[in-house]
């Protein structure tokens, strides 16, 4: 932390530019009740989990997941389900009334876009509407993936309205988990 | 009106009306359209994960009665690491203005969407 830019200090005599270490506590107190500093924690806070879900897919999962919870549910956005074992990855989603040849899946190295078109049945000599709950119109819908997959393993099943989509992880992903012995002292 | 459907989300029942299921499932209510033309009511509902075998449709009056099962997950092995469709059942309920005849009810399940074409009897035709 560099102590120039502590605007809290700029006109006090006591803490000179030439700051010595002995003060580190007083600033450790400054951080946490100055909005300078919570504005900047919040701040880094966002371009962490920004920059670690865009480029280091493979640190785990709980933050890679994170900018998808984040996604406006309109009436068209497919829900999404998740699930995984070591080597696989399954993504499931809701898409009812599509038929499989109107649903696009594409994969670009750590992103998976599910996009289509729902286009409405159009009944002849309609003469009234009583309900319009579902939606029509096209959606997509991207998915940042926890670990690398391998390009061309990817497989998709339309059923019942359910797509699924099964990846397979890469060998560097699968062992890119190790589990930590914790030993008795 | 549209921007209050598209926040609908999907809403779970909160007192099934008939009976207690014994196995603690969700019930979710299926989003639904609904339309007519001069001799036939349309209702359409999303049910993903519904197939013809596991929907069942029961008319009694006017109370149209629609119960989708969907199949649990059995693949154990698989861990959930995000969801945002638990898994349910479906129920919706809708009381029918008028007469249907009920013998020309036909349903089809296609992709998930369920499609209930009810013919309007004779007796409210004229009428």
């Amino acid at each position: 932390m560099d102590f120039k830019l502590l605007p809290s200090k700029w006109l006090s005599k006591k803490n000179s530019l030439s700051a010595s270490r002995d003060n580190s506590s007083e600033l450790n107190e400054h951080k946490e009740e100055h909005p300078v500093y919570s504005l900047q924690s919040e701040m880094n806070r966002l371009f962490d989990d920004f920059f670690r879900a865009t480029e280091m897919p493979m640190l785990g999962r709980s933050f890679a997941l994170s900018p998808f919870t984040a996604f406006e549910q309109n009436g068209l956005t497919p829900r999404i389900d998740v699930r995984e074992t070591d080597k696989e990855l399954r993504i499931s989603a809701e898409l009812p009334g599509l038929n499989e040849s109107e649903i696009d899946v594409s994969l670009s190295r750590d992103m998976l876009t599910i996009s289509g078109e729902k286009k409405q049945e159009s009944e002849q000599n309609v003469k009234g509407w009583y309900r319009m709950e579902r939606s029509y119109g096209s959606f997509t819908r991207s998915v940042s993936l926890p670990c690398e997959v391998e390009q061309d393993s990817c497989s998709a099943v339309f059923k019942n309205g359910v797509l699924t989509v099964s990846l397979t992880k890469t060998p560097q992903a699968q062992t890119s988990t190790k589990s930590i012995t914790i030993k008795k002292e | 009106m549209t921007s209050a459907i598209a926040e609908r989300k999907k809403e779970e029942v909160a007192t099934p009306q008939t009976g207690e299921p014994i196995r603690n499932r969700r019930v979710f209510v299926p989003l639904a359209d609904i339309y007519e033309t001069k001799d036939r009511l349309f209702i359409l509902a999303d049910m993903p994960g519904v197939d013809e075998q596991s929907i069942d449709i029961t008319l009694e009056k006017n109370v149209l009665t629609i119960n989708g099962f969907t199949a649990p997950n059995t693949e154990n092995e698989l861990k959930l690491v995000h969801c945002e469709c638990p898994e349910g059942n479906y129920r919706r309920v809708f009381a029918l203005s008028e007469e249907v005849d009920r013998d020309g009810i036909e349903a089809t399940v296609k992709n998930g969407v369920l499609k209930l074409i009810l013919p309007k009897s004779q007796k409210s035709m004229t009428r």
